[in-house]
Formats: C-alpha cells, structure tokens, sequence
C-alpha cells in the first residue's frame, strides 16, 4: 500500500472537521466510519492507477478564511447557493419555493435545522460510509456541502443553481458532501458548478448522493473545474425508486489528476437514468473515470454515454460499466465510450464492462479510441478555417454534444471557453 | 479580373487498400476568368470530381504533372484553408456531417477566416446577410441553429452548401453535381442562389451529368471530359448536341479510345 493511500489518522482531524453543535448520531457517524478507514481498501477502478495520489494528505490544522473573494460574489449572482470551502457565500430560494416546501441550505444548518431529514438520507441509499476508504473518510471528515429537498409532487421549471468553490487560498481540508432528496413525483433541475480559489495544494474530496423517490425526475448537470494543483476524488451517486428518473450531465474540466465515480443504482421497477459525461486531459493530467449503471428493478433502463479529448502527454480512462441483477427482467443497459486522440504523447482507454446476471435483457456497447476525422477537417478547412481553427471545432462538437443539457447559458458558455482554453493550450505545447 | 489556369494537369490517386496508384487525369487543361460561368460535362468516372477535388486541394489527390494556378500564382503548394482563403470554394457532393457546432457558427468562423483576427464581422451584419441568404434559398431560420449537416436530407445539404457559397463569397466556386438528388423546384431556388452570386468579380464552374441545370444557370462555356481529359469545348449548344448523340456519340465523333461506364445511354438521361 503507497504511503499515499494512508490517512494519518490524527484526532485533531476528526475533531476539526465536526459542525458546530452537530447532533450526537452524526458525530457517532463519523466515529463509526472513522475507525473503519484503516480496514478498508482504496476503491479498485481498472486500469486506473490513482494510489500514489496524495488524495489522504489531510491536515490535522485546517485554516479558515471567512472573506469572500470578490469574483466568488460576482459569480453567484445567477445562482442560489455559493460556498468557498466552509463558508457560505449564498442560500437563497425564491418565496414561491419556499412556500412549497422546497428547502436549500448547507450542510451543516440543514443538519441543525432539519436534522431528520438529513439522518434518514445520508450515507443511507446512495452511498454508504463502509463501501472503501474513501467513502469512510468523507463521512467521518465531512466538513462541507449542500442539501436540497423537494417535496413531492412539486415540480420545478427554473433550474436550482449550487457554486461550490475549494477554498485554496491556504492548507486546508475540501471535504465536501451534497445531499439532493427528490420526493415523490418531484420533477426539477440542479446545476453544481465546482471550481477552486487560491493555490494552495489541497485534495479535494466531494460526493454527491441523490435519492429519487417514486415517479420523481432530476436532471442533474455539472461542470467541474478544479486547479491544477488539486487531486480530487468525485463521487456522484443516484439511488432511484420505482419509475424514478435521472438525467446526469458531466462535464469534467479539472485542470488536476482526477478519479471520478459515477453511479446509479437502478432499484425501483422502470426506473431510469441517462448518464452523460465529457472530458478533457491536458498535459501530463491523469483522469480516470469510472460510470456505473447497476439495473436491479426489473424493466429499468439505464444508457451511459462518455466522450473524452487527449491532449499534450495526459491520460484519460473511461470505464462504462453497466451491471444487470438477477431478477431485473426486461431492464436494459446500453452505453458508448468514445476517445479522440489529440496528441500521439496521449494514452486513452474506452472500457466497456457489461456484467449480466439475467437473461431477458437488452445490454450492448460501442466503443472507440481514435484520431480526429479526417473528411471533417477537410471539410471545415475548406471553407477557410485554419487546421487549428477546424481541429479545435471538430472537438467542441466531439464535446458539445451534451451542451444543450446543461440549463444555464453562463454555464455553458464557461463550458465551451474551458474546452477552448484548453485546446489552445494543448494544441500550443504540441 | 481573376484567372484560374489548369495546365497538363496530372493526377493519381492511390487506392486506400492496396496502395497502388491509378492515374485518373491526364493532362486537363482549362482557363477561366471571373466574369464567366462554365460547365464540365462527362460520363461517370472521368474524373471531373478528381479535377475539382485537386483544384481545392483535397490532399488524397496526387499532382504529378501540370499547374493550378491563380492569376498566375501556383496553387500547388498551398493547402485547402489556404486556397479557400485565396477565393475558392468547393460545394462538395457528399458534404461532412459535423454534431456540435451549428451551421450559422460555422459559417461565422468560414467568413472570419479571411478577416484580419481583430476586425471580425459584426454579428448583426452576420445575420442579417443569412437571413437574406436563407431567405433567397427558401431555407427555414432554424437551419442555421442545427448541427452543421447532421442529418440533413440530400437536398438540404445542397441547399446548405449554396448558403454558405452566398455566405462566404469566394472569387471562384466549383460546384460539383449541386444538381444530383434535387427535383425541379429544389434545382430553381438551388440555381437562384447561385445567379444571384453572378457578377463580374465571380466566376463559376459547374460538374454536372445534367443538361437540365444548364436550363437554370447559363453556361458561357461548356466542356466535356472523357478519360481523363477535355476532348471538346463549345457554348451551350454543346450540351444540347450531347443531350441527343450521348456520349458514344461523341466519342465514335472525335474518334477516342476511351472505355465508358455505361455505354449508350444518352447524357440527357444524367449518364445513367
């Protein structure tokens, strides 16, 4: 076992992550998942080497910076809920929401205030706290994060908005854990935008859990853009009930090494997920994605599609794996990986892993890992466009795809200008 | 007045599998000013796609003998975006499909090219200038937001070829069989876009199997090809002439000795 891969386990640790007053079953929470972290193994995902990452190099003496910074400020005007690290820049629902019943906050208050909602959610369907180590540390350590609820049968046509900054401006802990509960019937989107302040070398931890009840529909989109600097560990889960739906959009824009879990467990009879991921590795960047889709409802559906761009001397592993229970009659579990190679310095992987336990299913998979088209740049280039300018399109358009999913125009056009920014620079290093 | 030259122009093309090359013209020869419109007629596998895919530079086609040039300028060394930049355009027969970028971003990026990188165009001149030129090609507003020919009908896709044509501007356009797969009133407003480009700055070069675009856009000049080569050059009467005799016809006329794909069947009939 890499040294790495080993959390010092120092008290001082625990103690510092706790919330303010935090009620008893948390803190035994905490303690129960503390004293496992040692029993249990780094999460394995294939061919992705991410144990020598310093993703436990956590500090037993975290400094808190309680000033906004003023680009934190002006960023959250389009959005409801702001955090940098710890400290919350914004919650703020609309009356009418609030009047149905919708709550948003963070973690720590939805905590204190709706302390039985939270108890009966966390680390309960999606996630649990013993699966690895990794899991076990975000639940003892869990220092941060936001909590939406929607009741049931509200639905909800604006998309709720979360701005989640790591807060590197000095040493400290990025522990972060956002709960979305959906109730029944429920039908509304919510946008999680990841970014960091600061230079300061931290790891990241953040997971998100969404348990859709009954009939509920989430779309969930994200667009990730952690620092260079920051190893990050990125678990977003879904449990769905019966006939529940979620739509989840990705797109992982890190500058860092990265390792990604994406899963969604398919319980309910009919329920259904799209899952949408988009990548780019840059210069000697690691990725490794892993998106699951585990189908146990019988008649549940779940289609995975990934999309990711090379450049410079990075790596990019997309594993899709779709998982089929027995005793999901009729479910179905398609997927596609697809890799474009911008750089022959480039290593990338398309895994597809179908595991299939039942015999009345529909699973299939298409996967590829290849060079630019050549008859698109043709064409591009011959209606004026540079080979830079064309190649830099032809890979927008490999990623942009998923665009139109993402709800908020500010957000996607940070999207295109990221893809952009990063092509630039890898096509400059080559 | 600009002039395009074709001079003994020579071209292989190497086959993907096998890597053996076969020469496919052999010595074309062709002038044409801006101002003018001409049309290259021929049966199938002459290699009148080879001749405009090598005038735009497609770089699967190999010159091993002859000159393109561009008031007088070589054009030989110059690649696609540098030809496209120097006033040329191709409307390709089978277009590339391309998800994720729209076809009026595209067509922005296509008109910016040949801008100084500051002084890119107004976006409100942009668009102004497609919606006239889409409503010219009886083309729906919401084309211009859709992928760039993903999924687009085969008429659709010509039509979009036009549109950018009207779009881009160029000094000299090759249209290669614009006219295939297109009925009669797709053909009219296809052709009504390209008469609307004429002028004396502009120049035309239509591929076609088909007297019948000649009906629409009037040909100053008009070519036949046949193995390889332009065995005979007249005004539009020659395409008339070919409508009756065929291309056997022709060839038992002038006495060559090239295999036909197949044989027989009149031009008028697009060769087929």
């Amino acid at each position: 076992m890499p040294k790495a891969a080993v959390l010092k386990k120092d008290p001082a640790l625990l103690e510092s992550s706790k919330f303010a007053s935090e009620p008893q079953w948390l803190t035994d929470l905490r303690q129960r998942a503390w004293s496992k972290i040692d029993d249990l193994e780094m999460p394995i995902f294939a061919k992705i080497n991410y144990h020598s990452w310093p993703l436990l190099n956590l500090t037993a003496d975290p400094g808190i910076n309680m000033s906004i910074p003023q680009t934190v400020v002006n960023e959250s005007a389009a959005y409801q809920f702001a955090s940098v690290g710890q400290i919350v820049a914004k919650a703020k629902l609309s009356e009418k929401l609030i009047k149905q019943g919708v709550i948003l906050c963070d973690l720590a208050t939805a905590i204190k205030e709706h302390g039985d909602l939270v108890k009966q959610f966390l680390f309960s369907k999606a996630i649990h706290f013993d699966e690895d180590r990794l899991t076990a540390a975000n639940a003892a350590l869990v220092n941060g994060g936001a909590f939406l609820y929607v009741p049931d049968d509200v639905e909800i046509d604006e998309p709720i908005n979360l701005l989640q900054f790591q807060d590197s401006r000095q040493t400290t802990n990025f522990v972060n854990h956002t709960l979305i509960v959906a109730g029944e019937n429920s039908r509304f989107k919510v946008l999680q935008r990841l970014a960091t302040v600061g230079e300061t070398e931290n790891p990241a931890h953040v997971m998100v859990e969404i348990v859709a009840a009954a009939g509920s529909y989430v779309k969930f989109s994200a667009l990730d853009s952690l620092a260079a600097q920051t190893h990050s560990y990125i678990n977003r889960r879904g449990y769905l009930d019966r006939d529940a739906r979620i739509d989840w959009t990705v797109g992982l824009f890190n500058d860092g090494n990265t390792v990604a879990d994406f899963d969604s467990d398919l319980v309910g009879v009919g329920s259904h997920t799209e899952m949408q991921t988009v990548a780019i590795s840059t210069d000697r960047q690691t990725q490794g994605i892993d998106t699951q889709v585990t189908n146990y409802g019988a008649h549940s559906e779940g289609n995975i599609l990934q999309r990711g761009i090379l450049l410079g001397a990075s790596a990019l592993v997309f594993n899709g794996i779709g998982k089929i229970i027995k005793g999901a009659h009729g479910s179905k579990a398609q997927q596609e990986n697809r890799v474009l190679m911008l750089s022959p310095k480039a290593r990338g992987d398309a895994d597809p892993i179908l595991l299939i336990d039942e015999n009345d299913v529909i699973a299939g998979h298409a996967a590829s890992v290849g060079r630019i088209n050549q008859d698109q740049l043709y064409y591009l280039m011959s209606r004026g466009l540079t080979k830079e300018v064309a190649q830099r399109l032809v890979a927008r358009g490999f990623l942009g795809v998923v665009l139109s999913d993402i709800p908020m125009a500010e957000v996607r056009e940070q999207m295109i200008a990221m893809i952009e920014r990063k092509l630039v620079n890898g096509q400059r290093t080559e | 007045m600009t002039t395009l030259k074709v001079s003994d122009l020579h071209v292989s093309v190497a086959d993907e599998e096998t890597k053996a090359t076969k020469e496919i013209l052999k010595g074309v020869n062709l002038t044409m000013n801006t101002g003018e419109t001409h049309a290259i007629m021929g049966p199938n596998g002459t290699g009148k796609s080879t001749l405009s895919e090598t005038i735009m530079g497609n770089p699967k086609y190999i010159v091993t003998k002859g000159d393109i040039t561009l008031d007088g300028e070589s054009l030989l060394d110059k690649t696609v975006d540098e030809r496209a930049r120097a006033g040329l355009f191709l409307a390709m027969q089978y277009p590339a499909e391309i998800k994720g970028i729209t076809n009026s971003e595209f067509m922005r990026a296509a008109v910016n090219a040949t801008r100084p990188a500051d002084k890119p165009i107004p976006i409100r001149t942009f668009l102004k200038q497609l919606d006239h030129n889409l409503d010219v090609l009886n083309m729906s507003a919401d084309m211009a937001e859709r992928y760039l020919n993903e999924g687009f009908s085969g008429g659709e896709k010509k039509r979009n070829e036009i549109l950018q044509l009207m779009t881009i501007k160029p000094t000299f356009a090759i249209l290669d069989e614009i006219d295939s797969g297109l009925d009669i009133d797709a053909l009219q407003v296809v052709s009504k876009g390209v008469n609307e480009m004429m002028s004396p700055d502009f120049g035309v070069l239509m591929i076609t199997h088909y007297q019948r675009l000649l009906n629409y856009i009037h040909p100053d000049q008009v070519h036949v090809m046949m193995g390889g080569r332009i065995v005979k050059t007249g005004d539009d009467s020659l395409a008339k002439e070919l409508e009756r005799t065929g291309y056997a016809g022709l060839r038992a006329e002038l006495n060559l000795d090239v295999d036909l794909v197949d044989e027989d069947v009149p031009a008028g009939n697009g060769g087929r």
